[in-house]
């Protein structure tokens, strides 16, 4: 039985055609023409307990809209969402109590209150025994650094010390599933890496199920096993992190250093030119198409090669590549 | 029941949060009490001047009136201080997306919302409603008994719980403008004209303060009552309460309901 279950979950969102001018600004205030914007266009996915999965597209893809429809702040216009045996939208209160949930840069804390402060309300809140509310907090501390922050007040926090007890706020009540909307937004390496541990420790431990939407790609890359993709209000892929890359990102990228180059390299066999200039030479190609041998030989007749980085591509080239793919067409 | 019981201690447990949150910025309560307490005396100048020219307003004499004027503020301060942050939903938390974070909470929404209340400045009106009461009162030489300030505990507190219900049932403006603030701001001054007796209006605004806004039960018939004027009224008050919360959480249910479906 799948802790999250969507089925051909719709959302379109009525919007008011704006016109131009002081004129055009009457004309919508007397009658208001309605564009019907479809943010959600018929996706359906399974989640089972414990999985870490990354729900990833570009803007306006519908990620927060699907988050939103999840926790229930939103009504689906048609589908079925039924998250840890309830319908969200119907019984918000009741499935508030089993879920955490992280929104980019917007804190639950009390700004001007110690965080500790904050602390004890979420304890009141979700009415989370004593022992549990200490072992968790003890923990956390740990993981994430708190000591020295829980006396000090939100708004004289960092953004990363912020997040950090944001973190821990939302997992103080033992959820059972958290959505994290964003959660690594601006904050620099160490925190990031800080953040991303917790998440896949309390996974381990607790077998908490996470969906991570975000746009650094490196948070995916390191907690998420499953990658949800959308695009447009519809998912174009649903499987595992490697699947993934073995399905769109077959290709290497390789960066060659060069010197004395004697005319400009314009084309290459069953090889694309990323980028150029007098000292490097980006491209990319695929396995099975040619290799690197080959390439060497073709190159050196254009310039002196002193160094090779080969890398297989990320999940950012690869991302790149389908999103220009889709807007192709 | 239960359920009732957890909420109210929720409640309470959010506005001590707030109300250390306030204390923390001490100068600007002083200052807001101080001109809150300004403003009424401004009033109360008003009062005085009229009562230069006439010895009785509905055959209410100036202390009467001055007692009338005390009770109404009494229940005002503590109406204030408990249900402020009504006034804050449309600008402050759906203007900036903050109500999402009080929907991810296992609490009703209107809990804590009421319980980020911050008005602490409240309490120079109750202040001043209590000093003016009990002034009257020796004036008057009402015999302060026991019971009467039972009374006056019970009825201030139901009288500022009948304005909070009046408030909330205007704040759903806020899920349509973000100027509902002033909405609820223009239902809610009416409550002056429970601050004079009955008599002296017509038929339209008296209907209008006891059966559409009910404000003349928050102060108008408690005073008529401690006056030892005859009123049974008083005891109306409590049901009053009781049906006008009634009706300001269905109405709330179905507001925040018709809201999540536009997600505007």
């Amino acid at each position: 039985m799948p802790i999250i279950e969507v089925k051909d979950l719709v959302k379109t969102y009525k919007i008011i055609e704006k016109e131009d001018g002081i004129k055009g600004y009457f004309k919508n205030l007397i009658k208001p023409k309605y564009n019907e914007i479809t943010a959600v266009n018929g996706i359906n996915f399974n989640i089972e307990e414990g999985e870490l999965v990354g729900y990833i597209g570009e803007n306006g893809a519908g990620k927060s809209t699907t988050i939103k429809m999840l926790t229930g702040l939103l009504t689906p216009t048609s589908g079925k969402v039924v998250v840890n045996g309830i319908v969200p939208n119907e019984k918000r209160i009741e499935n508030n109590k089993n879920i955490g949930a992280v929104f980019g840069q917007k804190t639950q804390l009390w700004w001007d209150l110690p965080v500790i402060e904050s602390f004890r309300l979420i304890k009141k809140m979700y009415k989370i025994p004593e022992n549990e509310y200490r072992n968790n907090l003890k923990n956390f501390s740990k993981i994430l650094d708190l000591d020295d922050l829980l006396e000090k007040q939100v708004k004289n926090l960092s953004l990363g010390q912020k997040m950090r007890c944001e973190i821990a706020a939302t997992f103080l009540h033992n959820p059972k599933i958290v959505y994290l909307d964003e959660p690594t937004i601006g904050l620099d390496v160490f925190v990031k890496e800080k953040i991303r541990k917790f998440i896949k420790d309390i996974n381990k431990e607790k077998k908490t199920t996470v969906v991570l939407t975000t746009h650094d790609l490196n948070d995916i890359e390191d907690v998420c096993d499953r990658i949800i993709l959308l695009d447009k209000g519809k998912i174009i892929f649903d499987g595992e992190k490697q699947k993934f890359k073995d399905t769109y990102g077959k290709y290497v990228i390789a960066e060659f250093i060069i010197s004395s180059k004697n005319k400009n390299v314009c084309d290459l066999n069953n090889a694309t030119i990323l980028e150029e200039n007098e000292k490097s030479l980006k491209i990319k190609f695929l396995h099975d198409e040619t290799t690197i041998v080959k390439l060497i030989n073709e190159i050196s007749n254009y310039c002196t090669i002193n160094d090779i980085h080969i890398k297989e591509a990320g999940l950012e080239e690869i991302l790149k590549e389908i999103y220009k793919g889709a807007h192709k067409c | 029941m239960t359920k009732i019981f957890d909420n109210i201690s929720l409640y309470l447990s959010f506005l001590k949060a707030s109300l250390k949150e306030m204390l923390i910025y001490r100068f600007d309560c002083i200052v807001g009490m101080i001109s809150q307490i300004v403003t009424q005396l401004v009033e109360i100048i008003f009062i005085w001047i009229v009562f230069q020219n006439t010895d009785n307003l509905a055959g209410w004499n100036f202390m009467q009136i001055l007692l009338l004027y005390g009770v109404t503020l009494i229940s005002i301060g503590i109406s204030d201080f408990c249900f402020d942050a009504l006034y804050d939903i449309g600008p402050k938390y759906i203007r900036n997306g903050e109500f999402d974070k009080i929907l991810l909470r296992p609490v009703h929404p209107l809990i804590s919302i009421i319980g980020s209340s911050k008005e602490f400045t409240s309490l120079g009106y109750f202040g001043l409603g209590l000093f003016l009461t009990i002034i009257m009162l020796i004036k008057l030489s009402i015999p302060i008994t026991i019971i009467l300030i039972l009374k006056i505990i019970f009825f201030s507190i139901v009288g500022a719980a009948i304005i909070g219900a009046i408030n909330t049932i205007f704040s759903i403006a806020s899920f349509w403008t973000y100027r509902s603030n002033e909405v609820i701001w223009s239902f809610y001054r009416m409550y002056t004209f429970a601050q004079y007796p009955l008599d002296i209006y017509n038929k339209f605004i008296r209907i209008l303060i006891t059966v559409i806004l009910p404000f003349a039960f928050v102060a108008y018939y408690p005073t008529m009552n401690y006056l030892g004027m005859d009123s049974n009224m008083i005891y109306i008050a409590p049901i009053i309460m009781i049906i006008l919360w009634v009706i300001a959480i269905k109405i709330w249910n179905f507001a925040l309901k018709k809201y999540r479906s536009t997600g505007t």
